[in-house]
């Protein structure tokens, strides 16, 4: 004779949390993040994976589990979390203030501070001037040069390309 | 000319549909949509990219139309015939040794986003 272990299909955590119950092993778990419910099918999934639900990145938010009896904690991105841990009800999260870029490909991440920033400031970071340099931005559509006096608001996540000044006014 | 597929694949980004017209023993890359950088009216036009020595430039970019942007340029060709349509282009200056299609299109576009 078989012992099998029966999981439920699907549990909402914020419930089991507010009512004191523990967890159980389950296909599906309901989890709400920054007020929205999403669907997880993994009692284990990392922090990233958390904040893809909500179309949400690391490069730009960070994410925050809340308890209902202990303070709020900090998930890194490649943290696992277990959503059947006592008292977890969700997460919320936060724009990072310290957000990343990526330069020349997506293996080229760069720390910076949120907010506007000049060409100069963004070439800066990969050793470059606008003098030789022109920074290209890919933004809903493929890579496009970016005039060297135009402010630039980082939000986070941007992705940049520099290429090699070449061109110039022959009159 | 032929150019390398993948730099073919990769120019094709930047526009809505790419061909080749072949006119005078040149090859013109034909962008039609092609996207352009902000501050430009209209954002999109059709375009032909010559990446080959042409006028006594190295290459050049010819639009369907004259495009406003954020700097005065010299638009010192208006209406050249090519492949049965008119073309418009300004006066400048690509210098790039081996450039890909793609840089050298964004060279020439950055001749709206460059002050000189």
């Amino acid at each position: 004779m078989s012992i099998e272990t029966i999981s439920e299909a699907e549990i909402d955590i914020r419930e089991m949390a507010e009512s004191g119950r523990e967890v159980p092993d389950a296909q599906v778990y309901r989890v709400p993040i920054d007020g929205q419910v999403v669907r997880v099918d993994t009692a284990h999934p990392t922090g990233e994976i958390l904040l893809s639900k909500v179309d949400k990145r690391p490069c730009a938010f960070e994410l925050i589990a809340e308890f209902v009896h202990c303070d709020n904690d900090v998930i890194e991105p490649e943290e696992i979390v277990d959503l059947r841990q006592r008292g977890l009800k969700g997460f919320i999260t936060a724009h990072k203030e310290i957000v990343t870029i990526f330069i020349n490909g997506d293996d080229h991440p760069y720390k910076i501070e949120r907010g506007v920033h000049m060409v100069a400031q963004i070439l800066a970071r990969v050793g470059q001037t606008p003098d030789g340099y022109v920074l290209l931005e890919e933004k809903g559509g493929p890579p496009m040069p970016i005039p060297p006096n135009q402010p630039i608001e980082i939000c986070g996540c941007e992705t940049f390309f520099s290429q090699p000044q070449s061109g110039g006014s022959s009159s | 000319m032929e150019y390398p597929k993948e730099q073919i694949e990769d120019l094709k980004r930047y526009c809505k549909k790419l061909s080749a017209v072949t006119e005078g023993g040149v090859t013109y890359l034909c962008l039609e949509g092609l996207r352009l950088p902000s501050g430009c009216q209209p954002a999109e036009c059709d375009a032909l990219l010559c990446p080959e020595p042409k006028d006594g430039y190295s290459s050049r970019l010819y639009f369907s139309s004259q495009i406003q942007g954020p700097y005065t340029r010299n638009w010192n060709v208006s209406n050249a015939r090519i492949g049965e349509r008119n073309w418009f282009a300004f006066s400048w200056r690509v210098e790039l040794a081996n450039p890909t299609l793609t840089q050298l299109l964004v060279a020439h576009l950055n001749g709206f986003a460059k002050e000189k």
